[in-house]
């Protein structure tokens, strides 16, 4: 008798242990489907070395970026500039500068623009958007009241085409570094807060919110700590996508010449605008700096979209 | 003697409308006017089909959902006209089990965290092992090893899951448990588990039990007093028993006769009412009796004028039918086309 | 000779970074012309994934399929997709549990009908929605000229599942599935589906099976019945013998664990303890046998065979339960049925 329920117990814990070792919360259950994922190894590892390449430009940098050490050897008017060569690995542009050092420079302020811009959006869009989503769960008729203003103003926001919002911001406060940052943060705003009021009315109405209520749990906490946690997937998915977007924009307004650009600072979009009146003797000018914008954008929309489905909660066993 | 007693309630939905504001523009009718008493110590099990209302009565017993009028007296409180925080605080003793345990429990909280928020809420038992303690004593009763403590929702069956949602109920050591739905979102042979438990719990913490469900077999199986629904009102009231055996509302006999039992022989040799047609909206309800639309015993124009009230016709047993008694006495048959055999 | 004979029939789902799963793990059925036959299981047993296997609506990738299924002289598992779209709705149809998600959202109930006429049966324009609107009104659908306009979301559940029931008979198929046709009806709409089903096959002699996890819809209307669990057939036997002589510990402990409406009260529910969380692999052994109160050392040598008795009831179970308890839970005590007919009893000579 023993020796056969011994047994019993055996297999079915030999099948029980398939995948249970027990105590993760969801977070780690989504790593663990992040990390089997290959979009989002490649997504990550693009990532890591834009973010490697961009803190330690500086020092990968052969040369300085406006360095216009080369500029004997090349002529506007024939469009003969040096190409990849053993001293400058991607070339020289018009003005006798280094290529590769620049495009590694210019990783710092895709970087930056992108970070901040997305923080700035971000925080600005999930205060509008919390504040919202707990107005309309806390508040009754009045929280509704107020939920439906925020809301109306954000529609029109959300309305504007983003980059028109962003040339508008940036010729209102002028060009500098700050603007674009500024500019680009604040078209990620009504995107921010439509979604996170959106998710946390999705979850409000859950079972578990009813159920903590019913356990006599103050709306103040449910809110804190149950609604806001649980909306916070969506948002995350948002942030990483956002930073491929804000470096597409931030690039977009130093194009149109509204980035506070100079030559010791060189940024993708300023460069591919300086390569257009030379793109039919080098076209390599454009190239460069725009396969830089889409391979980055391309990682970090990876991640995102590797990140939404390790969230999905119909992918939960 | 009754600890819940219910007069009169109603809860009436909005039905909102508008481009910037929203506009009012009718009622969804869930609970029209219900009455009921629940003893101390007794399940009271609610059964109906959906849209009858029985879940929106269910959390209207806790104001989980806004009464309109009538009174909840609970313990000789009116929860109705308590104030929010007063409500929030009387919560601890009367609590609730969901339908679905997975939705019900947050995601990213394990069972320590869902079992003392409660706790935590009520300031109840503030010395941290003495707490540990208690959890791991509800815990035991409802059957989860204490190494659950640490473990998420998406770990653990079904049954299980609702085992937590049981003990978080119980943890606060309520007097009435309000179960809705408590096993049909689980395996058929789980459900017998939680049922039992359930059951074991009230006898041994003298709990009062408010039963909803849909599955008329396991609402008689788990209740004292039995209660009908049809569309947010009750049409019929009995002991368990004396439901099954001479049910008077046309209704319930047509639910009863509808549920299938697992027996060739009964099955085959049984009547069954077919009702005709679909339920009504509970947002445009029928004049006069509810169930006069689909009723196989209807009587010209009273069942279409008069609703008929909840009257007592028998030790414990309550109709809210004009004609009970003559359907009982045979002097009204019903429709010959709404019954089949087999 | 049999309509439908399935032997065999293995499913297996492999998906990236995990265990392959055996959602179907060697099932034999067969299904007589005309017959009724039910597959009865809780989640996670199989039954859907077998019908889906049968109607070749599996996904080709990630899905291994083996053994056959012999339907009308040709094996439904070898069979081209063009020859299985050909055959689906017309030579056999399925019904499925969720009527609304089952019907397309944005077209009138009348074309999606009409559509199945066309492809099928090439009838057109009038014809084909005189030949639609007859279906509804055969399904009982009360004015069905008015109803062949509307959409999906207009109709209660009830009458989805009925346009659901005309869409799939509308070229009178030899073989109908129905997938859990009645879970997400209320009580008293599953009965009247349940009434249209056995009107449709006593009418047409259609063949039907039956996929349900409730024991009491397989009671009143399956003359056949396999029970599954965890992706085998572990009893088969036709009606009335399975319901008053279950043979294996699993179909015994469903019966003893489901709550009838005529008990009387106080009656207690005997549950089978565990999860299907605990089954163990049939490869080392019944996968039942974890929650098995009967499970003895042979259990767990190996995956038991299956047995057929002379009267053809067939259990996949070295330690049956003896007749005496599978007698017991199968003839409960009950209540007297209340007739509807006649009148009523006094509630003192009742109680």
């Amino acid at each position: 008798m023993s020796a056969k329920t011994d047994r019993i117990d055996r297999l079915a814990e030999l099948t029980a242990a398939r995948a249970d070792e027990g105590g993760h919360g969801l977070w780690y259950e989504a790593f663990k489907r992040l990390r089997r994922n290959p979009m989002a190894i490649a997504g990550a590892v693009i990532v890591l070395v834009f973010v490697l390449i961009a803190i330690l430009a500086r020092v990968l940098a052969p040369y300085e970026p406006d360095a216009q050490t080369w500029l004997g050897e090349t002529s506007t008017a024939t469009m003969t500039f040096p190409g990849a060569r053993a001293g400058n690995l991607l070339g020289v542009d018009h003005l006798g500068r280094d290529m590769l050092s620049r495009l590694l420079i210019g990783s710092q302020q895709s970087l930056l623009v992108g970070v901040v811009a997305t923080v700035l959006g971000f925080s600005a869009g999930a205060l509008l958007g919390g504040v919202s989503g707990a107005c309309l769960g806390l508040f009754g008729t009045a929280g509704r009241r107020v939920d439906a203003v925020l809301m109306r103003f954000n529609d029109m926001a959300l309305a504007v085409p983003s980059l028109l919002l962003a040339v508008s911001v940036a010729t209102l406060l002028g060009q500098s570094l700050i603007t674009v940052m500024i500019a680009v943060g604040v078209t990620q705003v009504p995107v921010f807060a439509r979604l996170l009021r959106g998710s946390m009315l999705a979850q409000s109405h859950s079972d578990y919110v009813m159920a903590s209520t019913a356990l006599g749990v103050r709306k103040s906490r449910i809110v804190l700590n149950h609604i806001l946690p649980n909306s916070l997937g969506p948002v995350l998915v948002q942030v990483t996508l956002s930073l491929a977007t804000a470096i597409i924009e931030a690039a977009g307004l130093s194009f149109l010449g509204l980035g506070g650009v100079d030559a010791a600072h060189p940024e993708w979009g300023f460069m591919l605008a300086e390569s257009q009146q030379y793109l039919s003797g080098a076209l390599r000018f454009a190239v460069y700096p725009a396969t830089a914008i889409i391979v980055t954008a391309l990682g970090f929309t990876l991640l995102g979209e590797a990140l939404r489905e390790a969230l999905d909660p119909k992918l939960r066993k | 003697m009754n600890l819940l007693s219910v007069r009169d309630l109603k809860v009436h939905f909005p039905i909102r409308r508008g481009v910037l504001f929203d506009r009012v523009v009718g009622h969804v009718y869930a609970v029209d006017g219900v009455s009921l008493d629940v003893a101390r110590g007794q399940t009271y099990g609610l059964v109906g089909e959906s849209g009858c209302g029985k879940t929106t009565l269910g959390r209207a017993l806790l104001r989980l959902v806004p009464i309109t009028s009538g009174q909840v007296l609970f313990d000789g409180t009116d929860l109705a006209a308590l104030s929010s925080e007063g409500m929030r605080k009387e919560r601890r003793r009367l609590q609730m089990v969901f339908q679905d345990p997975m939705s019900s429990l947050d995601p990213r909280q394990n069972v320590e965290s869902i079992l003392s928020e409660g706790l935590a809420t009520h300031n109840m038992i503030g010395d941290r092992k003495a707490r540990r303690a208690h959890i791991r004593k509800t815990l035991d009763a409802v059957g989860l090893p204490s190494n659950a403590l640490e473990r998420y929702p998406h770990e653990f069956s079904g049954g299980q899951r609702q085992r937590i949602g049981i003990a978080r109920a119980l943890v606060l050591e309520p007097d009435v448990i309000i179960a809705d739905e408590p096993v049909s979102a689980l395996d058929v042979s789980v459900q017998a588990q939680v049922i039992n438990l359930m059951e074991e719990i009230q006898e041994e913490l003298s709990l009062t039990y408010v039963v909803i469900a849909h599955d008329l077999a396991v609402v008689r199986h788990i209740s004292d007093v039995v209660g009908v629904m049809y569309l947010g009102g009750l049409v019929e009231e009995a002991p368990s028993d004396v439901l099954y055996v001479s049910p008077k509302h046309p209704y319930t006999k047509a639910l009863m006769s509808a549920v299938p039992v697992p027996d060739p022989e009964v099955e085959e040799s049984r009547e069954r009412v077919l009702l005709r047609g679909d339920l009504p909206s509970p947002a445009n309800p029928p004049a006069g009796c509810r169930f006069h639309t689909r009723c196989p015993w209807r009587q010209e124009t009273r069942c279409d004028t008069e609703r008929p009230e909840l009257r007592v016709v028998g030790e414990g047993h309550k109709v809210a039918c004009h004609w009970a008694e003559k359907i009982e006495a045979g002097e009204i048959g019903v429709r010959e086309d709404a019954v089949v055999t087999g | 000779m049999a309509l439908l004979e399935v032997e065999d029939l293995a499913v297996t789902f492999h998906r990236r970074g995990t265990e392959p799963v055996r959602a179907v793990d060697g099932v034999s059925f067969t299904v007589a012309e005309g017959q009724v036959v039910g597959l009865v299981g809780e989640s996670g047993c199989g039954k859907s994934v077998t019908s889906l296997a049968l109607m070749g609506l599996l996904a080709k990738r990630g899905v291994t399929v083996t053994g056959s299924a012999r339907f009308e002289e040709a094996d439904l598992l070898q069979m081209s997709p063009s020859s299985m779209r050909d055959m689906r709705g017309a030579r056999m149809a399925m019904i499925f549990q969720d009527p609304l998600s089952s019907l397309n959202p944005v077209v009138p109930i009348g074309l999606q009908v009409t559509e199945v006429l066309q492809r099928h049966r090439e009838l057109r324009g009038d014809k084909a929605r005189a030949e639609a609107a007859d279906l509804l009104d055969r399904v009982g659908i009360p004015d069905p000229t008015r109803r062949l306009k509307e959409y999906p979301h207009q109709l209660s559940g009830g009458m989805r599942q009925r346009a659901l029931i005309a869409m799939a008979v509308a070229c009178r198929p030899r073989l109908l599935i129905a997938d859990e046709p009645t879970t997400a009806l209320d009580v008293t709409i599953q009965a009247q589906i349940l009434e249209l089903l056995k009107d449709l096959v006593a009418e047409e002699g259609t063949a039907l099976i039956m996929i349900t996890h409730d024991l009491g819809v397989v009671a009143g209307l399956c003359d056949e019945i396999n029970v599954m669990y965890a992706g085998r057939v572990v009893e088969a036997a036709s009606r009335r013998p399975l319901f008053a002589r279950p043979v294996h510990p699993y179909s015994v402990g469903l019966l003893a664990s489901i709550p009838r409406l005529d008990a009387p009260r106080g009656e207690k529910l005997t549950p089978i303890p565990g999860s299907v969380r605990d089954n163990i692999a049939w490869a080392d052994g019944c996968a039942f046998a974890p929650r098995c109160t009967h499970a003895v050392e042979a259990c767990v040598e190996g995956p038991p065979e299956l047995t057929r008795t002379y009267t053809g009831h067939a259990y996949r179970c070295v330690n049956p339960v003896s007749r005496e308890e599978a007698e017991a839970v199968a003839a409960p005590a009950v209540l007297p049925t209340p007739s509807l007919t006649e009148a009523t009893p006094s509630e003192e000579e009742s109680s």
